[in-house]
């Protein structure tokens, strides 16, 4: 099953009625959402007034997505206008202009400026975050490291780093999952990750 | 680096396949499902996530937004819309219609030319098929001249497209 259709199989569930389904899809693209609207605003508050307000409307929304453009496309697109309704009604000016935001398949762009909105905190803990990110993959053993690059940097499917590598793609798997759990018992004490409290 | 791990980190093993898109439907369906009911599965796919995209250089983040917006969901209704059903039934009813034009365009068949307007009922016809075609005679014509059925009756008459 592909990332698209994983996607559509969750929005399926929340059309069921599963609202905790729509909080994977939160996780799984909040980041991304919040890079585009940080090349839109400028103000940290308006920021995440605006990313979270874009996913409420996503959610409302739901009922109207037919799964013809991958989910991210129409989410991205949802987050853009709502970027566009909150600064004009609130009479700021977008730094970036949204009708290049996407590119000639109507896909989004993601080749916009970026533009620094942290607080002392947040790019401290962004800092730290990333440090210990980088030193968890220099600590893998080459074989986890190879994997999990080519796979998250490099976006090879399974068949085609098992093929890279000249390993079974059970290999691989293994490989990837085991880099991803090494991973993320470094960053668990800085992220603040508990195993039993979700939202 | 300690290479094994526990054995109950290999149930998550097929959360990091679903993330990849490497399952199988049923192995995904079964990954999804065991996602919705269990915190400590949310928690790995949302590290998984997270590792993703600190990897390929998305720092931004703000943490709270995950619980903040499902908190304002309590406030929403309950979306209950299910996806219409796959389109594997839809051509059953095409082959129905397919069928029934078939049987309507055979008796067709074999009748004399049409080339005259006169009605049906004046037309000399096999005995054995005269009350049909006039019991028939309305949905008949109209099933002939439904435009989707074109391409049906000219696959019938051998015609070239």
């Amino acid at each position: 099953m592909s990332d698209r259709e994983i996607d559509l199989q969750l929005v399926e569930q929340v059309r069921e009625g599963d609202k905790r389904a729509f909080g994977l899809l939160v996780e799984k693209y909040r980041r991304k959402i919040i890079r585009l609207l940080s090349r839109m605003v400028r103000n940290a508050d308006d920021l995440e007034d605006i990313a979270q307000e874009t996913f409420i409307k996503a959610y409302r929304a739901l009922p109207q997505f037919r799964g013809d453009a991958a989910f991210y496309t129409w989410l991205y697109r949802i987050a853009v206008n709502t970027a566009k309704n909150h600064l004009v009604a609130r009479g700021k000016a977008m730094r970036t202009i949204s009708d290049q935001a996407m590119n000639d398949d109507d896909e989004p762009d993601e080749r916009l400026v970026a533009q620094d909105i942290s607080t002392p905190e947040t790019e401290l803990l962004s800092k730290q975050v990333a440090i210990a990110v980088n030193e968890a993959v220099d600590a893998l053993p080459e074989e986890l490291r190879q994997a999990i690059t080519l796979r998250e940097m490099e976006g090879m499917s399974y068949e085609e780093i098992a093929e890279f590598m000249a390993c079974p793609i059970g290999t691989v798997r293994s490989r990837i999952f085991r880099a991803r759990e090494a991973i993320a018992s470094k960053l668990r004490p800085i992220l603040g990750t508990p195993d039993d409290k979700r939202w | 680096m300690n290479t094994t791990h526990e054995a109950g980190d290999s149930a998550y093993d097929n959360l990091s396949a679903l993330l990849d898109g490497e399952l199988s439907d049923q192995g995904a369906r079964l990954a999804i499902r065991q996602l919705r009911d269990d915190p400590t599965r949310q928690a790995r796919f949302a590290e998984y996530c997270a590792i993703g995209d600190l990897l390929r250089g998305q720092h931004e983040d703000l943490p709270g937004l995950t619980r903040k917006v499902m908190a304002a969901l309590d406030d929403e209704p309950t979306v209950l819309a299910p996806l219409r059903k796959p389109r594997e039934k839809r051509p059953l009813l095409w082959l129905a219609a397919a069928a029934s034009a078939a049987i309507t365009w055979g008796l067709w068949s074999a009748l004399p030319s049409q080339e005259s307007s006169a009605p049906l009922a004046a037309i000399p016809t096999p005995a054995d098929v005269m009350p049909y075609l006039v019991a028939h005679q309305d949905y008949a014509q109209a099933v002939l001249t439904t435009p989707e059925m074109h391409y049906t009756r000219v696959a019938l008459s051998g015609e070239a497209r």
